[in-house]
C-alpha cells in the first residue's frame, strides 16, 4: 500500500465480519485509508459497501474483527466523523424545516442540554449556502426534492466539520448538474486534508471522481489508487458474482455462529 | 382439491348437528356449589349439558380463531387485529340498542360493520394523510373503544343495570352466557369461514407471501381481502362473549405465533394454529369454570401463553432449550478437534505424525498454552468416546482419532489456501478464520475445495496438507 | 338533549366538581400528549398502547399488597411489570422469528389477562375493579381527596408529573429531535439512540401509571395519540405541534366533562370521543393536510394529467 508520511490513518478496519439475518455480508475486510484521501468504494449490489461503512460506525454489530478511527476506537474519535445516510433511512414527513436538519450537524458539539446558538445558525447557513440550498432553509424538508434532500444531508454533515467522511450513496437520485457540484464540493473538502470514503453505484464515474478505489464484494477484491486497481481482470472479480465457495461457507458459518 | 372440500363438509356437517343438539340443552351459570373437586369432576365426566354447550363453543371460536389468526401473523397484521377487535364495541352496543335485548343476529350485524368501519378508516387515514400505520390503528382502536363504552353506558342509564348484564360479557368474556342461538351463530361462522379458506387457500397463501405478484397473476387480491377482513370482523364477533374485546386479540395472535415457532408450513401453521387456539380454548373454560364469576378471555390468554412459552422453550427448530442443546453439542466438537489438532501438530514438528505415537501432556500444554490439569480433564473426556489412549502422562491417538485430526488440519490448510489464492486475502490474515471454519467444512465442501485447488500439496504458509487415507 | 344540559348544567350543578375534574382531565391529557407526539413520530404508537395494558398486573399487585391505591407501591409494581414487558418483547423480537407486532401483541395481552384475572380474584372492590380499568374514575376524584390549594391530592399529582414532563421535554428538546428524526445520527454524534428510547419509556411509564386510576388502562391510548395526530396535521415544526397538543388536551377535557354531563357517561371516554371529533374535525378541514385540500388537489392532478 503506497502510504504518504501520514502517521495515523484515518481509517483502518482489521479482519471486520459482518453477518445480517444469517446472511454474511462482509467476510474479513482488512483496509487502510490514510488521511487526506478520496475513497471510492464500489462493487455489485448486495456487495456490503453501505455495510462497511455502517460498521465503521458502529450502526450494524460485527461478528469478528475492529475499526480504529485515527488510531482510535470510534467512540473516543466520534466527532471527528461524519456520517451522511441514504435518503431513505430517515421519514421526510417529520415537522422539521431543512435549517433544522443542518443544525443537527452541530449538536454532537453541543453536548447535553445546550441549544443551538447564534455561531452553529451562522455555520448551518453556510453551510446551506455551500450546497445551494440557502432559499430553501425555512422549508418542511418533504417539499424537497430527492436530490436536494440528498444536499441537505450533505450540508448536514459539512456543519459537522469532521475530519473523516462516510457517505452512502451521496449521488444517488441526484441530477447530473448537482452531481458535478457535489464531486467539486468534495474534492474541496479533501483538499483542506479530510479524508472521505464515498459508497457509489456508478463504476464509469467513479473512475474520474476518486483518488482511491475500494473494491468490495463481500471480501475486499482490491484497493488502492484508481489507475492501480482499475484494471479489468480486478473489476472482472469484483462483479464476476462472489465467489460461490466463499459465500457458501461464510453462510454456512453465520448459521451456525447464531 | 376435491376430497378436501369434502372432508371439510364432512366435518361441517357434523360439528353443526352436534352444535344444534347441544344448543337444546341449558345454559351453566345457575351453579351455586363450588367446591373444585366436585366442579373437576363435572366438567370431566361432562355432566353439565351447559358446560357442554360452552366447550363447542370454544372450539369453535378456537377453530376460527386459529385459522385468521395464522395469515394475521405471516402478514405481520398483528395489531392491525387488535385495533378491529376493540373496534367493534360500537357496533355491540349498537346491536344491543337496536333490538333492546341480547339479540345475536343483531349484534353480530353491527359489530361486524363496525369492525369493517374500523378498517375503512385505518386505510382513509393512512392513504390520505401522512399519519402512519401504528398511530392510524391507535386512533381508531381508541376512538371506537370510547365510543363503545360511551354507547353502553347510556344504554345502562336508560334500560337499567339488569339489561346491562348479557353486555358486560362482551368486554372480558363470560362463556357460561353462551345460549343456544350464540353457539348456532358460531357454528355457521366457523364453519363457512373454514369452507372459505379451504377453498380459496391458494390466493390466500399467495397474496399473504407477495401482494404484488397475487395481483400480477390477476387475482381479484382487492376482494379477497375485503373477504378476508370480513371473516376477520366475524371471527371477532363470535369469540366476544366468550373472550371478550379486550383480549380476543391475543386468541388471533398466540396460537398462531406458538405453530409459527413450531412448523414451517403455512398448511401446518394453520392446523396447529386451529388445534393451539382449541386447547387453550377448552383450558380457559376449565379453569374459569373452577372458581365461580370469574371472566373466562384472561384465562384463554393464560392459556395460550403458557403453550407459546412451552413452544418457546422447547419447540425441535427453534426452541431456547433446543438451540442451547445445539450449541453445547457444537462447543464440544470444537474443543475435542482442537485437542485433536494440538496433538497432531505436536507430532507433525517431530515428524512422526500417525496413529499410536505418544505425546506427553506436558508438551500439549506448553503447545497450546493452557494448563496441564485443563489438558488433562479434556483428554479425560475423549478417551471415553475412543479418539485417544491414555497412558500415564502421555497420549496417543487411536486410528479414529488421527483420522479426524487429519481432517482437522487438512480443512485448516485448505482454507488458509483457499483464501489467499482465490479470494484475495493476505497470507498473514487467513490463520484466525481458520480455526473458525474448519470445524464446519462438510466432506463434499472439502473434495470442492480440493478440486477447485487443483488438489495442491502445500497451504500458504508451505506446510503439507495432510492427503486423504482413501484417496 | 337541550343546548343547557350541555353547556350550562356542569356549570351550574356540578359547579363544586367542575374544576377539580377538569384540571385532572387536562394534566393527565397534557402530560399523555406531550409524550405522544414522540410515540407517533417515532412510529411506535401501540407501545404506549402495550405499555399502558401491560402495567395492570403490577397496579394490581401493588393495590391486593397495600389494599391502597396510593402512589408509590402501584408506581413501582407498575414500573417493574413495564420493564419485564419491554425485555420479554425485546427478547421474542430479537431471538425468534416472531416479528415485533406479534411479539408486542402476545406480552401485552398476557400481562393484561393476568392483571384481570388478579383483580377479578381479589372481588370486587369499589376502588379497583374492571371498572376502572376500563373507563377510569375521573368522575370520582373529589369525593375523598384530600384538598391542597383548591385542587385534589391527585390532580396535584398530576399536575406535577405533566410539568415535570414538559420540562425534560424542553430540556432534551434536542436529543429527542435528533434522535427521532434520525437514529444513525444520533449515534453518530453520541447520542444513544437506545438511551433515549429507554429514557422516553420510562417517561411514557410514568405518564401512563398516574393517568390508569383517572382513564384506566385502554383509554389512555387515546389520550396519547389524538393531540399528537390531530397536530401534526396542522403543522410543520415540532414545537408548534407540541403546543398544539396542549391546545388539543385542553380542549377535548373541557368537551368531554360537558358531554360527560349532558349524556351521564364516565368523563375519559367522553374525553376520548370528543379528542376524535376534534381529529376528525382537523382531518377534515386542516389547511395544509386536511382532506378538502386533499380532494382538490387530486382533483387538480387529474385535471393536470388531462391537458398533460
Amino acid at each position: 500500500m503506497s502510504t504518504e508520511d501520514i502517521a495515523v490513518p484515518a481509517l483502518e478496519i482489521h479482519d471486520l465480519t459482518v453477518s445480517y439475518q444469517k446472511r454474511p455480508v462482509l467476510y474479513g475486510v482488512d483496509v487502510t485509508v490514510p488521511a487526506g484521501s478520496l475513497v471510492g468504494v464500489v462493487g455489485p449490489n448486495g456487495a456490503g459497501k453501505s455495510t462497511l461503512i455502517k460498521s465503521v460506525m458502529e450502526l450494524v454489530q460485527f461478528s469478528d474483527g475492529w475499526v480504529k478511527v485515527f488510531g482510535e476506537d470510534l467512540k473516543n474519535n466520534i466527532s471527528r466523523v461524519g456520517y451522511v445516510p441514504q435518503r431513505e433511512s430517515v421519514d421526510w414527513d417529520f415537522p422539521v424545516s431543512v435549517i433544522d436538519v443542518v443544525l443537527m450537524g452541530c449538536y454532537g458539539r453541543l453536548g447535553l442540554i445546550r441549544r443551538p446558538g447564534k455561531e452553529e445558525k451562522e455555520k448551518a447557513h453556510a453551510a446551506l449556502k455551500k450546497v445551494g440550498l440557502e432559499a430553501y432553509a425555512k422549508r418542511q424538508i418533504a417539499n424537497l426534492s430527492g436530490g436536494q434532500q440528498q444536499r441537505v444531508f450533505l450540508a448536514r454533515a459539512l456543519a459537522q466539520e469532521s475530519d473523516l467522511y462516510l457517505m452512502d450513496e451521496p449521488f444517488a437520485g441526484v441530477d447530473a448538474a448537482t452531481e458535478s457540484a457535489i464531486v467539486e464540493l468534495l474534492r474541496e473538502i479533501r483538499d483542506q486534508g479530510k479524508t472521505l470514503i464515498v459508497v457509489h453505484h456508478d463504476l464509469g464515474s467513479a473512475r474520474e471522481y476518486f483518488d482511491m478505489m475500494l473494491l468490495l464484494n463481500m471480501r475486499v477484491v482490491a484497493f488502492g489508487k484508481t489507475e492501480e486497481v482499475f484494471t479489468g481482470d480486478l473489476l472482472q472479480q469484483t462483479y464476476g458474482g462472489r465467489l460461490t465457495v466463499l459465500s457458501e461457507i461464510a453462510e454456512k458459518f453465520a448459521k451456525e455462529q447464531s | 382439491m376435491v376430497p378436501r372440500i369434502r372432508t371439510i363438509i364432512i366435518f361441517g356437517v357434523a360439528l353443526l348437528s352436534v352444535t344444534v343438539h347441544e344448543a337444546a340443552a341449558a345454559r351453566i351459570g345457575e351453579i351455586v356449589e363450588t367446591n373444585p373437586w366436585d366442579q373437576i369432576r363435572r366438567f370431566i365426566t361432562f355432566s353439565d349439558r351447559g358446560l357442554r354447550l360452552s366447550l363447542i363453543g370454544a372450539i369453535l371460536f378456537g377453530a376460527v380463531c386459529g385459522l385468521l389468526g395464522s395469515f394475521i401473523v405471516v402478514r405481520k397484521m398483528a395489531l392491525f387485529g387488535d385495533a378491529i377487535s376493540h373496534a367493534v364495541l360500537p357496533g355491540v352496543a349498537l346491536g344491543f340498542l337496536w333490538s333492546m335485548s341480547k339479540d345475536p343476529v343483531a349484534i353480530l350485524i353491527g359489530a361486524t360493520l363496525a369492525g369493517l368501519a374500523g378498517s375503512l378508516l385505518v386505510g382513509a387515514i393512512r392513504r390520505t394523510t401522512r399519519i402512519k400505520q401504528d398511530a392510524a390503528l391507535g386512533i381508531v382502536l381508541a376512538s371506537f373503544f370510547a365510543i363503545g363504552l360511551c354507547l353502553i353506558r347510556i344504554i345502562q342509564n336508560n334500560e337499567g343495570a339488569s339489561k346491562i348484564t348479557g353486555l358486560k360479557s362482551y368486554l372480558f368474556g363470560d362463556v357460561a352466557v353462551l345460549d343456544r342461538y350464540d353457539v348456532i351463530i358460531m357454528g355457521v361462522v366457523t364453519i363457512s369461514t373454514v369452507i372459505l379458506f379451504g377453498l380459496l387457500y391458494r390466493p390466500f397463501l399467495a397474496i399473504s407471501f407477495d401482494r404484488q405478484f397475487a395481483v400480477s397473476i390477476g387475482y381479484p387480491v382487492r376482494i379477497l381481502e375485503a373477504l378476508f377482513q370480513m371473516f376477520l370482523a366475524f371471527a371477532i364477533v363470535i369469540s366476544l362473549q366468550a373472550v371478550g374485546v379486550v383480549l380476543v386479540s391475543a386468541m388471533l395472535i398466540t396460537p398462531a405465533a406458538t405453530a409459527y415457532l413450531l412448523v414451517d408450513r403455512m398448511h401446518r401453521m394453520v392446523w396447529i394454529a386451529m388445534g393451539i387456539g382449541i386447547v387453550s380454548a377448552i383450558i380457559g373454560v376449565f379453569l374459569s369454570f373452577l372458581g365461580s364469576n370469574l371472566p373466562t378471555g384472561p384465562f384463554m390468554v393464560l392459556s395460550a401463553s403458557s403453550i407459546f412459552t412451552m413452544a418457546y422453550l422447547f419447540s425441535p427448530k427453534y426452541g431456547r432449550f433446543t438451540k442451547w442443546l445445539r450449541y453445547r453439542n457444537r462447543a464440544k466438537k470444537v474443543r475435542e478437534e482442537n485437542s485433536l489438532k494440538s496433538i497432531y501438530h505436536v507430532l507433525e514438528r517431530r515428524g512422526m505424525e500417525s496413529s499410536g505415537n505418544r505425546v506427553l501432556i506436558t508438551d500439549l500444554s506448553s503447545h497450546r498454552k493452557m494448563s496441564v490439569t485443563k489438558i488433562f480433564k479434556e483428554i479425560k473426556n475423549m478417551e471415553r468416546s475412543g479418539l485417544i489412549n491414555l497412558e500415564g502422562n502421555s497420549v496417543s491417538l487411536t486410528d479414529d482419532g488421527f483420522e479426524k485430526a487429519r481432517s482437522v488440519v487438512r480443512n485448516h490448510r485448505l482454507w488458509e489456501l483457499y483464501l489467499t489464492n482465490e479470494a484475495n486475502y493476505a497470507s498473514d490474515h487467513v490463520h484466525d478464520d481458520a480455526e473458525k471454519v474448519e470445524h464446519f467444512l462438510s466432506e463434499e465442501e472439502v473434495s470442492e475445495l480440493e478440486s477447485y485447488l487443483d488438489y495442491p500439496q502445500k497451504d500458504p504458509h508451505g506446510k503439507p496438507i495432510p492427503g486423504r487415507a482413501s484417496a | 338533549m337541550s343546548l343547557y344540559q350541555i353547556f350550562i348544567e356542569p356549570w351550574e350543578r356540578h359547579a363544586s366538581a367542575y374544576w377539580p375534574i377538569l384540571a385532572m382531565a387536562f394534566f393527565v391529557t397534557a402530560a399523555c400528549g406531550l409524550v405522544g407526539n414522540y410515540l407517533v413520530l417515532r412510529r411506535i404508537s401501540l407501545v404506549g398502547d402495550a405499555i399502558s395494558h401491560s402495567v395492570l398486573p403490577g397496579i394490581a399487585i401493588a393495590f391486593i399488597l397495600t389494599n391502597s391505591r396510593s402512589g408509590p407501591p402501584m408506581f413501582i409494581g407498575a414500573l417493574v411489570a413495564g420493564v419485564i414487558t419491554t425485555l420479554i418483547i425485546e427478547v421474542l423480537h430479537s431471538r425468534t422469528r416472531i416479528k415485533q407486532d406479534a411479539a408486542i401483541g402476545i406480552t401485552f395481552s398476557t400481562m393484561f389477562a393476568i392483571g384481570v384475572i388478579l383483580i377479578s380474584l381479589h372481588g370486587s372492590h369499589t376502588d379497583l375493579d374492571l371498572d376502572c380499568v376500563l373507563f377510569g374514575k375521573l368522575d370520582f376524584l373529589s369525593s375523598k381527596e384530600k384538598i391542597i390549594m383548591g385542587l385534589p391530592g391527585v390532580a396535584l399529582t398530576m399536575g406535577m408529573v405533566a410539568l415535570i414532563v414538559g420540562c425534560l421535554i424542553v430540556l432534551f428538546y434536542k436529543e429527542l429531535l435528533v434522535s427521532s428524526f434520525d437514529p444513525n445520527l444520533a449515534a453518530t454524534i453520541g447520542i444513544s439512540p437506545r438511551l433515549v428510547h429507554y429514557l422516553l419509556m420510562c417517561i411514557l411509564s410514568v405518564v401512563v401509571v398516574s393517568a390508569f386510576t383517572s382513564v384506566g388502562a385502554i383509554l389512555v391510548i387515546a389520550m396519547l395519540i389524538l393531540p399528537a395526530a390531530t397536530s401534526y396535521l396542522l403543522t410543520d415544526r415540532l414545537w408548534v405541534m407540541m403546543l398544539f397538543s396542549l391546545i388539543h388536551s385542553f380542549l377535548s377535557a373541557i368537551g368531554g366533562i360537558h358531554l360527560a354531563v349532558a349524556f351521564k357517561i364516565p368523563t375519559a371516554p367522553a374525553t376520548v370521543v370528543c379528542g376524535m371529533i376534534f381529529f376528525v374535525a382537523a382531518w377534515i378541514f386542516s389547511p395544509t393536510h386536511g382532506l378538502i385540500r386533499y380532494w382538490f388537489r387530486s382533483r387538480a392532478s387529474v385535471n393536470g394529467e388531462c391537458i398533460n
